[in-house]
């Protein structure tokens, strides 16, 4: 079995199904209910890989930024590298454009190695470095000319200006443009010579959160185009958006990898229901002896752990019986900083949990 | 090698110049200044009183009666040589700005030219060139003494004229000196501040790092950057050059040795930067370590002051200096025309050339670490 994500054309919700390699089913977007038919994809081969990474490390002195780590990257795949600042995610991206010379480690893109085919390799990559500033003083347009002319395969200016919605601000100069524009120019500038992998090293950052939701936009339009995509950021909701396939990265090590919900289901909590204002004193006891994990969080809130949805209507059809009353309920399901707090003990921000 | 890459970095990196107003202003602007206030500094702007020194080898009333006339504009101060010095020497051991020289047989020829129309006399005006702004005031106060005597002695008729005589040789003007120098520290500014932008807040801003991952040789970048630094210390040379004819009426002489010197102070000091670039990576930082040691080579290299007005171990120390032998190169070059001289200063500065600027190709990272 394998499971695809998918976008729904009707409400914009992003959601999995799953099923046989190459296999066309219908399928139920679970926010609107909205039908249609899908393929799944067929089974991984060597050939179908963007990026290979096999023992990767990067020493600095006594400091170990990347140790040892191997993944892979399907094509047409948004792969996100997940991980607090500090984590090696930058260095590891880095090795993987050439930029830093590993310590060990062989590095594949389109099945071609690294160190011995980079300038061809060249050709067909497109990199948005960690905190880009193009010059100053060329206009977007300009700006996208010039890296443009350093290809001989060059995508169509005006188109990309177009899909990135850059028409309204081709003839300001990059110094004038807002974070937003500017990390939106840097997608375009990665895209001048219609490259198969963009990198994308925390092309969101700093960016408030309309800015942040445009960039993510043009990301997720990448994926549309065929386009292979490797970002690292440290933002979860940016993953949890965008990406098809996730890999944790804490302390130079990846710790976790898989679809969102390969990482939900193998390490979080499942889903948390919330009762809302009990009016039952007891309550949580009367749960726990009807075999619930639930605890109180205060002020009459009641949070249970969910298994599966049916121990939803179980707890509710309790409560129901022994006559306690609440205000409201909610469920949440486990997300990445869950997982990243129960795999390290520390938050996504880099924060430690005592 | 691609042109069309090096061109259009070449063409990207005008148009981001020309766009910057501070950077302009450093380039073009800046130098101009300077030129200007040195100019009105070593001018003589300011003074007030202007003395006139006259020799008078006529020795009769109508040459009394002109010098009597100077004296009475009240602008001029005279001062009378005696007639037995020799010119020249009284000159040169005296440091005399201006002195005019009434010739024997002034009055005589005067009278003459009554019979014979075609008769005139001319007196030597002997003056240092580098003073340009009081020689314009002495010289308009003496043509207008010389032209009331034309019209009081024939009605407008010129009897008499001036003819001009540099007191010193023209290469050893002030401003002859300063112009080549002033040349050297533009082009060593520009190549200098030019280069650490480039390896300190280009890489701040991830661009090498952009580039790296481009197409764009390390080949392509540097000839392009090179191209462009050639091309503002070509346009920074000609600006000087203008306003030195223009302000001050400066000879000068584009020859071959010039433009070598040229070339190569632009690859030296864009070396110099890219090693200053390299070893100190905060954009602020390398700004302060370039004026640290670009801002004491401009007054010990002989760009402002010559060499001998320094004590001894100074001027010891100014002939290591690359920016000493630009100054000289482009002195001897462009204005001296002492071509052997010329041809070793830029043997010189090509050798410091060479070494900066493989040591700094070669010591600049293009990857990070």
């Amino acid at each position: 079995m394998i499971e695809k994500r998918f976008k729904c054309p009707d409400c914009g919700k992003v959601a999995s199904h799953s099923g046989m390699p190459g296999e066309i089913k219908i399928i139920y977007c679970p926010y609107c209910g909205s039908k249609g038919r899908a393929r799944l994809p067929e089974l991984k081969h060597i050939e179908d890989l963007a990026i290979e990474v096999s023992g990767l490390r990067k020493i600095y002195g006594d400091l170990v930024a990347v140790n040892d780590i191997s993944f892979s990257v399907k094509k047409g795949e948004i792969f996100a590298f997940l991980g607090p600042n500090g984590a090696g995610k930058t260095t590891t991206v880095e090795m993987i454009e050439s930029i830093r010379q590993p310590t060990a480690g062989t590095i594949k893109l389109s099945g071609k190695d690294i160190k011995t085919h980079f300038n061809d390799i060249k050709k067909n990559i497109g990199v948005l470095p960690q905190e880009f500033h193009s010059f100053e003083r060329l206009t977007v347009r300009e700006t996208l000319v010039y890296f443009s002319k350093l290809y001989k395969k060059r995508a169509d200016i005006n188109k990309i200006i177009e899909s990135m919605d850059l028409k309204s601000c081709e003839k300001t100069l990059y110094k004038n443009l807002s974070g937003g524009l500017r990390q939106r120019v840097g997608v375009a500038i990665s895209l001048v010579n219609d490259p198969d992998i963009v990198f994308l090293d925390e092309p969101t950052t700093g960016l408030d959160p309309k800015a942040r939701r445009d960039v993510w936009n043009v990301i997720a339009g990448l994926r549309d185009n065929g386009k292979t995509v490797f970002l690292t950021t440290h933002y979860m909701e940016e993953a949890e958006y965008l990406a098809d396939h996730i890999a944790i990265i804490h302390r130079g090590k990846i710790i976790a990898e898989g679809s969102l919900n390969e990482l939900i289901e193998r390490y979080g909590h499942g889903s948390l229901l919330r009762i809302k204002r009990c009016k039952t004193d007891d309550a949580v006891k009367t749960l726990r002896e009807k075999g619930f994990d639930a605890s109180s969080e205060g002020n009459g809130n009641i949070a249970v752990k969910i298994d599966y949805k049916d121990r939803v209507l179980d707890v509710l059809s309790n409560l129901r019986h022994e006559c306690i009353e609440y205000e409201s309920i909610d469920i949440r399901r486990s997300n990445l900083e869950e997982i990243f707090l129960q795999l390290t003990g520390a938050k996504l921000t880099g924060e430690e949990i005592a | 090698m691609r042109p069309s890459v090096i061109a259009t970095d070449f063409v990207a990196s005008i148009k981001t110049w020309s766009r910057s107003k501070g950077t302009l202003f450093w380039t073009l602007a800046f130098p101009i200044m300077l030129i200007l206030i040195f100019g009105a500094i070593f001018s003589g702007i300011g003074e007030t009183e202007y003395t006139l020194h006259i020799q008078d080898l006529d020795g009769s009333e109508m040459s009394r009666s002109f010098i009597e006339s100077l004296n009475g504009t009240g602008a001029i101060k005279t001062k009378i040589v005696t007639s037995s010095e020799n010119i020249t020497s009284y000159i040169d051991e005296n440091s005399i700005d201006r002195l005019v020289v009434i010739p024997k047989g002034y009055e005589e020829t005067i009278n003459k030219s009554f019979i014979d129309q075609n008769t005139s006399v001319n007196l030597s005006f002997y003056l240092d060139p580098g003073e340009q702004t009081s020689n314009q005031v002495v010289i308009s106060v003496v043509s207008s003494v010389i032209q009331s005597f034309n019209m009081k002695l024939t009605g407008g008729r010129n009897i008499i004229g001036i003819e001009q005589i540099s007191t010193i040789p023209e290469e050893f003007t002030f401003f002859d000196f300063f112009l080549p120098g002033m040349i050297g520290f533009t082009i060593m500014q520009t190549c200098v501040y030019g280069s650490i932008e480039r390896n300190t807040k280009f890489r701040k801003d991830g661009i090498l790092r952009k580039l790296l991952t481009t197409p764009i040789t390390r080949t392509e970048w540097i000839l392009s950057k090179m191209l462009f630094m050639l091309f503002l210390s070509f346009i920074s040379t000609s600006l000087i050059i203008a306003v030195g004819i223009i302000v001050y009426g400066i000879s000068v002489h584009i020859t071959p040795l010039m433009i070598i010197i040229i070339i190569a102070a632009s690859f030296l000091f864009s070396g110099l930067g890219m090693l200053i670039g390299r070893f100190v990576k905060d954009e602020e930082t390398a700004d302060t370590a370039g004026g640290a040691i670009t801002f004491p080579m401009m007054f010990l290299a002989g760009t402002f002051f010559q060499l001998e007005m320094m004590p001894e171990f100074l001027q010891a120390f100014a002939r290591v200096l690359p920016l000493y032998y630009v100054n000289e190169g482009l002195r001897n070059a462009m204005t001296y025309m002492n071509q052997s001289e010329a041809i070793l200063n830029t043997i010189a500065v090509i050798i410091f050339a060479s070494v900066f600027f493989i040591a700094g190709v070669l010591l600049t990272k293009w990857k990070e670490d």
